[in-house]
């Protein structure tokens, strides 16, 4: 297989990345849904939390109510996936992929609503409770996403079949066109 | 190897999804046990409640500290909200999330409003408006001016004839007795306003009896604290949330509060 021939320090590095990564995506669904104030988990404590979730998505004024309610009952979960998706390693590629469209998507939002001069709450689930601007931006943009592309990056460079004239056996070497 | 198609991965998206499920299903039992051990969170608001103990709509105390709250502190959901009335966004929750709760969820004993003073220093009247609501919230007239407030906003902001506004919002009598309330407060708005921090312009104004109150809500406030204005503080039955900024949208608030309503 191809995976075989590339270092074994590239291939542990890779899985502590992809780890890492879903790290970032489990923790954020986990604190959209846990419990607020002193409830137990439940069905109720989960509507709740999303429905919070719907107010922290909804202060960014970049999408009718509907739409608010939408993503804030979806991304939860969607982190979720995408945190075991990545923790699984199955269809890497795919799944550092749509890490990688997430945290652009996150980045455009925010950097949307600081250039709007909203004061509002990043909403992220990651960490303190933190405002958006340049602090939440920089902890995207130079943090977890070159994070999201070097395990995209190296899923690829993994999975990438070696080019014809890297093989070194001369023997082996296809034979020219008559 | 040639890579898999995305259709062969089919089967192993429906694992992962399946696990996440279960992930939930395992993670819920063991986190509510945790959290029946966990302390519960202490609840900050009561020296606020503390404050305005009758906060019922419309009464007034002269002889006291402004009333500046709508409904009845009995109520299961209180929400606090700092604001500073020359602040276009304070004015977007107000007009399109805050008066539609006042009058359903408020009136009907759901939430306990409480207004907070958190004027800002890059607004020019903000504090003077301050003053003035403060100075009507003495006599009972708090609601009417803060709504007279954010009505013309546009137009007390731009000339600073916010006395213009309030008179209108009140009887002459009511705002005879504002304007007492008012001796020595609106010559000393200039120092207020042209101060390079909220620090500075609190010890340059002192000397109104008004700022006391002014200054007691950005006190608390900046325990919250306040980055940016709106921000608004949410309590359920003595539990307090993180606080939230910006204007959110009536309906999304109003679901917030069904489900807290509802549990």
């Amino acid at each position: 297989m191809s995976q075989n021939t590339r270092p074994k320090w590239a291939r542990i590095l890779l899985i502590v990345g992809r780890i890492a990564l879903a790290a970032i995506f489990l923790i954020a669904g986990y604190a959209k849904l846990k419990p607020q104030f002193a409830m137990l988990w439940s069905v109720g404590s989960v509507r709740t939390s999303l429905s919070m979730f719907a107010m922290q998505v909804d202060s960014y004024q970049m999408l009718p109510p509907w739409a608010v309610n939408a993503v804030a009952h979806v991304l939860p979960f969607f982190e979720l996936f995408l945190g075991l998706w990545l923790l699984t390693g199955i269809a890497l590629r795919f799944s550092s992929i749509l890490s990688v469209l997430a945290f652009c998507a996150f980045m455009t939002a925010i950097a949307s609503a600081y250039h709007r001069g909203l004061g509002i709450n990043c909403g992220c689930g990651i960490g303190p409770v933190e405002q958006v601007g340049p602090g939440a931006l920089i902890r995207d943009g130079l943090k977890f996403l070159p994070l999201a592309l070097a395990v995209t990056f190296g899923s690829f460079w993994i999975r990438r079949k070696p080019a014809p004239n890297a093989v070194t056996v001369p023997e082996a070497a296809p034979s020219t066109q008559s | 190897m040639k890579s898999k198609p995305l259709a062969r991965c089919v089967p192993a998206m429906v694992t992962i999804a399946a696990m996440t499920i279960l992930a939930l299903a395992l993670a819920l039992p063991a986190a509510a046990q945790a959290q029946t051990s966990a302390p519960t969170k202490p609840a900050t608001s009561s020296a606020t409640k503390t404050t305005h103990p009758t906060a019922s709509v419309n009464t007034a105390t002269p002889a006291g500290a402004p009333v500046k709250t709508y409904g009845s502190s009995t109520a299961p959901i209180t929400m606090e909200v700092f604001t500073d009335y020359e602040c276009p966004s304070c004015r977007n929750l107000f007009e399109g999330t805050l008066r539609p709760m006042i009058a359903d969820y408020v009136a009907n004993g759901k939430v306990y409003l409480i207004h907070h003073d958190f004027p800002l220093p890059m607004h020019k009247h903000g504090y003077e408006a301050a003053r003035w609501a403060n100075a009507a919230a003495r006599v009972g007239q708090f609601q009417n001016v803060e709504a007279a407030l954010y009505d013309n906003q546009n137009y007390w902001g731009t000339d600073g004839n916010i006395a213009k506004y309030v008179s209108a919002a009140m009887s002459p009598a009511e705002f005879q007795r504002v304007q007492k309330l008012m001796v020595g407060c609106e010559d000393q708005t200039t120092a207020a306003v042209t101060s390079p921090s909220l620090k500075n312009a609190a010890q340059t104004t002192h000397s109104c009896a008004l700022d006391s109150y002014i200054e007691k809500d950005r006190a608390l406030g900046m325990t919250i604290p306040v980055n940016s204005t709106p921000t608004y503080v949410i309590s359920y039955k003595g539990q307090r949330l993180p606080a939230g900024s910006g204007v959110v949208s009536w309906p999304i608030l109003k679901q917030f509060f069904d489900s807290l309503l509802s549990q």
